[in-house]
C-alpha cells in the first residue's frame, strides 16, 4: 500500500531526460571499446544500447521487453557472423553449435578459445543489463552520483593506460554528469515534497539556471590554464617493472586469437596463438601458400583499392601469373587436404600455379586478377573445398635479371602509392639505407635485411595498435620495434613504396611443420598447416620478372629458387639461402613463429553488406517500434473502441474507464488511492472546465457499486469516453 | 430503481423543514435523518445554546411521531425512564404508567448528568427496543429515534458514558457556532415568532417506517463492503489507536452508508458515502492510546488520517 503511495508523478519528459543522460554516460564507457580493442562493431553496439534504453524507458511489460531485446541481441549477431538468412534452421543450429562449443571452452577455462560471436554476445548481454541498472540508477532511485563517478575514473584511466585520448570524452562526461546530477536532485525533492508536477512541465525555466552553471563552469574549466602533469606517465615505469622490455607508451591493444582473416584494415595488437590444423599438405619441398594480395595502404592497415571483377577459371586452369613464362621453372605437384574446422573459401596456391583438380567436381574458381585471390564456389556458393591437388611450375628467379632490371614505368601507381599522412622519416629512413646501391634489387635486399637488426624483434605479445593520429609503419619503424609479420612485411612494402619500387602485400600460409617424410608412392612429404602459419609478406616487381616474393620477417625464409650467373660478381646479397637471417629469437622456431593476419573470424566474409544492411534494419525496426509506441494510445484507443462496441460489457467498460484513468495519469493528473472516483473527476473536470469525467464516471460507478448488470455500451456512452480521451491528449 | 425508493421525495421535504428552523445546519440534519432511517441513535456533543434540543424538536415535529423529551439530571430514577406499574385501588391491581422512552422520538437531554444506572435504562431500551418494567418486558414502538445530547465543557458533577455504551449511538454529532451570516439570519427570524411554531408534519408514522424498510434494501457491493471492512481494520493496527472499532462498527458504518445513500437517491452505496461517514460514525467508538492524548491528537485526527490510507475501490471483479 504505502510503496503505490510513495509513487512519483513525475513527468515523463523530465525521466527521460534523465535516463538519456544515463545513456550518454553509458556510451561513454562504449565509445572507448573500438579504440583500445579490434572490435569493428562499436556502431552496432551503440545503437544495441540506444534499442534497449528506448525499450526501458517505456516500461513495456516485462516479458515484451525481454521478447524485443532478446531479439535484438540474435538479430545482431546474425547480422555479424552468419551468412544464412535469420530465419533459416541453419542459422539457429550455428548458434547453438557456437554456443556449445564456447560452454565446452569455458568449462575447461580455454578463454582465448571463445569465439568472436560468444564474445559479442555477452556483450550485448552486457549492454542489455546496462540499460536495466541505470534506469534503477537514474530514474528509479535517482542516485546519479556513483555511475558518474565511476565513469570519470573509468575514462581517465583509459586515458591513462591505453591509446584513447579522453580530452573531448571528459568534457562531455562533466557536462552531461553535472546536468544529470541536478536534474536529478530537482526531481527527488518533487517527489519529497510531492509536489504537482504538471505546471512545471508547461515552462521548465528552472531548468535553465542549472544548463547555465554547468555550461558555465565547464567553459571556464576548459579554458583556464592547467598545470602541467605533476606525475611523470605512469605507463613506461610500469611496463618497465611487469615486462622489463617496454614496447613504449602506446598501449599494448588487445589480446586476440591468430587466423586467416579477411579484414585487414586495421593492423597491430597481441594475439595468441591457435594451433587449430587449416590443411594438409602433401608435396616435395617448402612452398609458400598465396591467398591473395592488397595494394592500398591506408596507414592503419591494407585494403584493396578495387575490388576486380571476378574471373571464371575454366577446368581449373589458372590464368593467374605473378612471374613471367621466360623464366626457368619446374614443375611439381601438391595436395592439399582441408581440416573440417577451417572456413577458407578461397584457393591456397603455390607461386606458379597452373591447374587445379578439385574434389569436388562442380566447383568453380572464380578469379579477382588483381589480387589473385580465387574463390572456390558450387553454385555461386562459397565453399570450403574439402581436397584438391595442384600442379604447378616453381620458379627459379633469375638474380642477375633482375639486378639488372629497371623500376618499372608501365605500372600505374597503383604499387608505389602511400598515404598523404606517412611521416617523411619513413622515406628519409627507406632512402638512407638505400644509398649505397644503385639497382632495384640490392635495394630491395638491403631494405629486407634491415629487420634482421637494428633493434626489430619478434613478438606477437605487447605489440602496439596505432592510435588514431599514428601511423602504423611509423610507430613499428621508428617507436615500437616489436612486431610480427604484419609490421614487418608492411614496413617493407611501405619503404619501397617510397623509392617509388612497386611492392604489393601478400598473405597466405607458410608450409607450416613437416610431419612425416615420403608419406606415399611420389616421395611426397607432409605438411601440417595451422592458424598459426598464416602469414604475411612482400612482392616486388622486377621488369622482365614479374612479382618476386621476398620475406622481411624475422624468423622465416621464403622457400624461393634463384639462379645466380656465375659471371657475375659474387655478391653477399644475392642469395638468401647462403644468409638466412638468424632468428632474433631462438625460443620461436621458424615453423612455429607465428604470423598473424589480422586477426579475425573466418567467417566475417559478408561483414561490409551487413553491417550497413544490419544498421539499415535495426534502424528501421528502431523506428517502427518507435511509430509503434508513439502511436500507442491512437491504437490502444481504437483496440477498445471496437472492443466495447462488439462487446457491450461491463468489463471492458471496465478497461476503457482505467483507460482514462491511466491517460490522466500520464498527463500529471494522478488519482490519489484514498480519493473517491467522484472527488477525482470533479477536479478533472474543474480543470479541463466541463462535465465529461463526472458523467463517464457517474456511468462507471453504477457499473461497479450498483447490483445492476444492465448498463451496457451504448452509443452515447462510447462518444462520451471518445471525446474526453481528445480532451485529455488534445 | 424507482420503485424501491418511492418515499424518497419526502426526506427532501424534512430536510427542508429543518432548513426552515435552523439556519446553516443542513449537514448535522441530514446526518440525523441517517441515523434516524438507519434505525440508530445519535449522540450530540456541544456546548449548550448551539441548537441541539431545536434540532431534534423541528425533526419530531416534522415528522408525525409521538415526542417525548428527558432532561437528565443527577437525582433521575430508571423508572422515570421507562415507566412504573401504580396501584389502581379501582381495578384493584397495578397498572402500568409508560416512561418518557416510550415515545417515538426521544430527546435525551444532557445524558452524561445522570447516574450510570438511569443512563443503562435508557440504552438497554435503545439497543433492545423494548423496556423491562417490573419483570414484564415492553417492546418499543417503531420507529424509535432516540437523540442524546450532552455537554462536553461541564465534567462537575457528570458521568461520562462509557465506550461500550457510546458504541450504541451511530453516529456521534457536533453542532458548531453558527457562521456570521447564520447567526445573524437566527436573530431576523426569531426576532418576533419562532419559526417552529410555522412548520408542520410532512411525514407520517407509517412512512417512516415504510423507508427504513426501504433503506435497508439499499444495494452494497461487495468491494464497498470490502473497504468498510478495510477502514475498520485499520483502525486495529493504527500506532495511535488503542482500542479499534468492533465488527458492530462495522455493521453501523454500513447501515449508515445506506442510509446516506438513500437520501441522496440512490439505491446503491457509493466508497463516496462511506467515506464521507466514517469519521461520524467511527471517532466514537476508537480509544486513543496516552502518548496519541499527550501528543495532543484527537480522534477526529486519527480516524482521518485512517480514512487517508485506505485505498477506495474502483475496480470489481467481473
Amino acid at each position: 500500500m504505502m510503496s503505490k503511495l510513495n509513487k512519483t508523478n513525475i513527468p515523463f519528459i523530465y525521466t527521460s531526460i534523465l535516463y538519456l543522460a544515463g545513456l550518454l554516460l553509458f556510451l561513454e564507457w562504449l565509445y572507448p571499446v573500438e579504440e583500445v580493442t579490434d572490435t569493428a562493431f562499436i556502431g552496432i553496439f551503440i545503437i544495441y544500447a540506444f534499442f534497449c534504453f528506448f525499450i526501458s524507458l517505456l516500461q513495456v511489460k516485462w516479458w515484451l521487453s525481454f521478447i524485443l531485446k532478446g531479439f535484438g541481441i540474435f538479430f545482431i549477431l546474425n547480422g555479424l557472423y552468419s551468412t544464412n538468412s535469420f530465419w533459416s534452421k541453419l542459422w539457429i543450429q550455428e548458434f547453438y553449435t557456437d554456443i556449445i562449443y564456447n560452454i565446452e571452452s569455458l568449462l575447461a577455462r580455454q578463454w582465448f578459445d571463445l569465439s568472436n560471436m560468444f564474445r559479442s554476445l555477452l556483450f550485448l548481454f552486457i549492454i542489455w543489463l546496462m540499460s536495466y541498472l541505470i534506469f534503477y540508477w537514474f530514474v528509479q532511485v535517482k542516485r546519479v552520483m556513483v555511475f558518474s563517478v565511476l565513469t570519470f575514473v573509468y575514462i581517465t584511466l583509459l586515458d591513462t593506460f591505453t591509446v584513447y585520448n579522453a580530452d573531448w570524452a571528459i568534457l562531455r562526461t562533466f557536462i552531461i554528469a553535472f546536468l544529470a546530477l541536478g536534474l536529478a536532485n530537482v526531481l527527488k525533492e518533487i517527489q519529497k515534497e510531492n509536489l504537482q508536477t504538471y505546471r512545471l512541465s508547461a515552462k521548465p525555466l528552472w531548468i535553465l539556471p542549472l544548463i547555465m552553471i554547468v555550461l558555465f563552469s565547464s567553459m571556464v574549466g576548459y579554458a583556464a590554464p592547467k598545470l602541467e602533469p605533476q606525475w611523470a606517465d605512469p605507463v613506461p615505469y610500469l611496463e618497465g617493472v611487469f615486462n622489463g622490455n617496454g614496447i613504449g607508451g602506446n598501449g599494448v591493444g588487445t589480446v586476440q586469437k591468430v587466423g586467416y582473416g579477411e579484414n585487414d584494415s586495421r593492423l597491430g595488437g597481441s594475439f595468441v596463438q591457435d594451433y587449430t590444423p587449416v590443411f594438409q599438405a602433401y608435396m616435395k619441398e617448402d612452398s609458400y601458400f598465396r591467398v591473395e594480395s592488397k595494394d592500398y595502404y591506408t596507414g592503419k592497415g591494407w585494403v584493396n583499392s578495387d575490388r576486380g571483377d571476378y574471373v571464371e577459371q575454366a577446368n581449373g586452369d589458372i590464368t593467374f601469373e605473378t612471374f613471367s613464362p621466360n623464366i626457368e621453372t619446374e614443375e611439381q605437384h601438391v595436395r592439399l587436404e582441408f581440416d573440417g574446422r577451417a572456413f577458407i573459401p578461397k584457393l591456397i596456391y603455390p607461386y606458379g600455379t597452373k591447374h587445379v583438380v578439385p574434389s569436388n567436381e562442380n566447383a568453380s574458381f572464380m578469379l579477382d586478377e588483381q589480387s589473385g585471390e580465387i574463390k572456390t564456389q558450387v553454385d555461386d556458393r562459397e565453399i570450403v573445398l574439402a581436397n584438391y591437388e595442384i600442379s604447378f611450375d616453381k620458379p627459379t628467379y633469375p638474380i642477375d635479371l633482375m639486378r639488372k632490371s629497371e623500376t618499372p614505368t608501365e605500372l600505374d601507381n597503383q604499387y608505389t602509392r602511400v598515404p598523404p599522412s606517412l611521416p617523411d622519416r619513413v622515406g628519409e629512413l627507406a632512402a638512407e639505407i638505400t644509398s649505397g646501391y644503385d639497382n632495384q634489387y640490392d635495394k630491395v635486399r638491403a631494405i629486407e635485411r634491415y629487420f634482421s637488426g637494428n633493434g626489430f624483434v619478434y613478438q606477437i605479445s605487447n605489440v602496439a595498435v596505432p592510435s588514431e593520429n599514428q601511423d602504423y609503419v611509423d610507430q613499428f619503424l621508428f617507436d615500437t620495434k616489436v612486431g610480427y609479420c604484419d609490421n614487418f612485411s608492411t614496413s617493407m612494402v611501405v619503404m619501397l613504396r617510397t623509392l617509388d619500387i612497386p611492392a604489393r602485400w601478400v598473405k597466405g600460409f607458410t608450409s607450416g611443420e613437416k610431419v612425416q617424410d615420403n608419406v606415399n608412392e611420389e616421395g611426397d612429404n607432409l605438411y601440417q598447416v595451422t592458424n598459426a602459419n598464416a602469414h604475411s609478406w612482400v612482392e616486388v616487381y622486377f621488369e622482365g620478372v614479374g612479382w618476386v616474393p621476398f620475406e622481411p620477417t624475422q624468423g622465416f625464409n621464403v622457400p624461393n629458387s634463384y639462379s645466380v650467373d656465375t659471371s657475375e660478381e659474387d655478391d653477399v646479397l644475392d642469395a638468401p639461402e647462403v644468409t638466412p637471417p638468424a632468428p632474433e629469437h631462438p625460443e620461436i622456431p621458424e615453423q612455429e613463429a607465428a604470423d598473424a593476419f589480422n586477426p579475425s573470424d573466418s567467417s566475417q566474409t559478408k561483414l561490409e553488406f551487413t553491417k550497413v544492411h544490419g544498421i539499415i534494419l535495426g534502424v528501421v525496426l528502431l523506428i517502427l517500434v518507435g511509430l509503434l509506441i508513439w502511436k500507442r494510445h491512437q491504437l490502444r484507443i481504437y483496440l477498445l473502441e471496437r472492443k466495447m462496441q462488439k462487446r457491450k460489457d461491463a468489463a471492458t467498460y471496465q478497461d476503457a474507464y482505467h483507460y482514462v484513468l491511466k491517460l490522466l495519469k500520464n498527463k500529471g493528473f494522478q488519482k490519489e488511492p484514498d480519493q473517491t472516483l467522484r472527488e477525482y473527476a470533479t477536479r478533472i473536470d474543474s480543470w479541463y472546465g466541463s462535465d465529461e469525467m463526472g458523467r463517464l464516471t457517474a456511468d462507471y460507478e453504477r457499473l461497479i457499486y450498483q447490483n445492476n448488470l444492465s448498463t451496457i455500451v451504448d452509443d452515447e456512452l462510447s462518444n462520451l469516453w471518445k471525446n474526453l480521451i481528445k480532451r485529455i491528449l488534445g | 430503481m424507482q420503485e424501491t425508493m418511492v418515499y424518497n421525495e419526502k426526506i427532501g421535504k424534512v430536510i427542508e423543514n429543518i432548513n426552515k428552523v435552523m439556519i446553516g445546519k443542513e449537514d448535522v440534519a441530514t446526518l440525523s435523518l441517517v441515523a434516524l432511517l438507519a434505525e440508530g441513535h445519535v449522540l450530540l456533543e456541544d456546548v449548550p445554546g448551539v441548537g441541539k434540543t431545536m434540532l431534534v424538536r423541528t425533526l419530531a415535529k416534522s415528522l408525525d411521531c409521538d415526542f417525548k423529551r428527558i432532561q437528565f439530571t443527577p437525582d433521575l430514577l430508571p423508572s422515570d425512564v421507562t415507566g412504573v406499574s401504580i396501584y389502581n385501588p379501582k381495578e384493584m391491581e397495578f397498572e402500568f404508567r409508560g416512561g418518557p422512552i416510550l415515545g417515538n422520538i426521544v430527546l435525551a437531554d444532557e445524558i452524561n448528568r445522570t447516574s450510570p444506572k438511569t443512563q443503562s435504562a435508557l440504552l438497554e431500551g435503545m439497543e433492545e427496543k423494548s423496556v423491562t418494567v417490573d419483570g414484564r418486558t415492553i417492546p418499543l414502538e417503531k420507529p424509535f429515534f432516540v437523540m442524546a445530547t450532552q455537554n462536553p465543557i461541564e465534567y462537575e458533577g457528570t458521568y461520562p458514558l462509557p465506550e461500550a455504551q457510546l458504541d450504541r449511538f451511530i453516529l456521534k454529532l457536533t453542532m458548531g457556532y453558527p457562521s456570521l451570516q447564520d447567526e445573524l439570519e437566527i436573530l431576523e427570524r426569531t426576532s418576533k415568532e419562532h419559526p417552529i411554531e410555522t412548520i408542520s408534519p410532512v411525514m407520517t408514522k407509517n412512512e417512516l417506517v415504510l423507508i427504513q424498510e426501504e433503506v435497508r434494501n439499499v444495494y452494497i457491493e461487495k468491494n464497498v463492503q470490502q473497504y468498510i471492512v478495510n477502514l475498520v481494520r485499520e483502525t486495529r493496527n493504527h500506532d495511535s489507536i488503542f482500542l479499534g472499532v468492533s465488527p458492530r462498527g462495522s455493521i453501523a458504518l454500513m447501515k449508515a452508508a445506506k442510509a446516506y445513500a438513500y437520501i441522496k437517491g440512490r439505491d446503491f452505496v457509493l466508497p463516496d458515502d462511506v467515506k464521507y461517514l466514517a469519521p461520524f460514525v467511527l471517532t466514537h467508538r476508537i480509544i486513543l492510546t496516552s502518548e496519541a492524548k499527550y501528543d495532543g491528537k484527537t480522534a477526529r485526527q486519527i480516524v482521518e488520517q485512517v480514512v487517508k490510507q485506505t485505498f477506495v475501490p474502483i475496480r470489481k471483479d467481473f
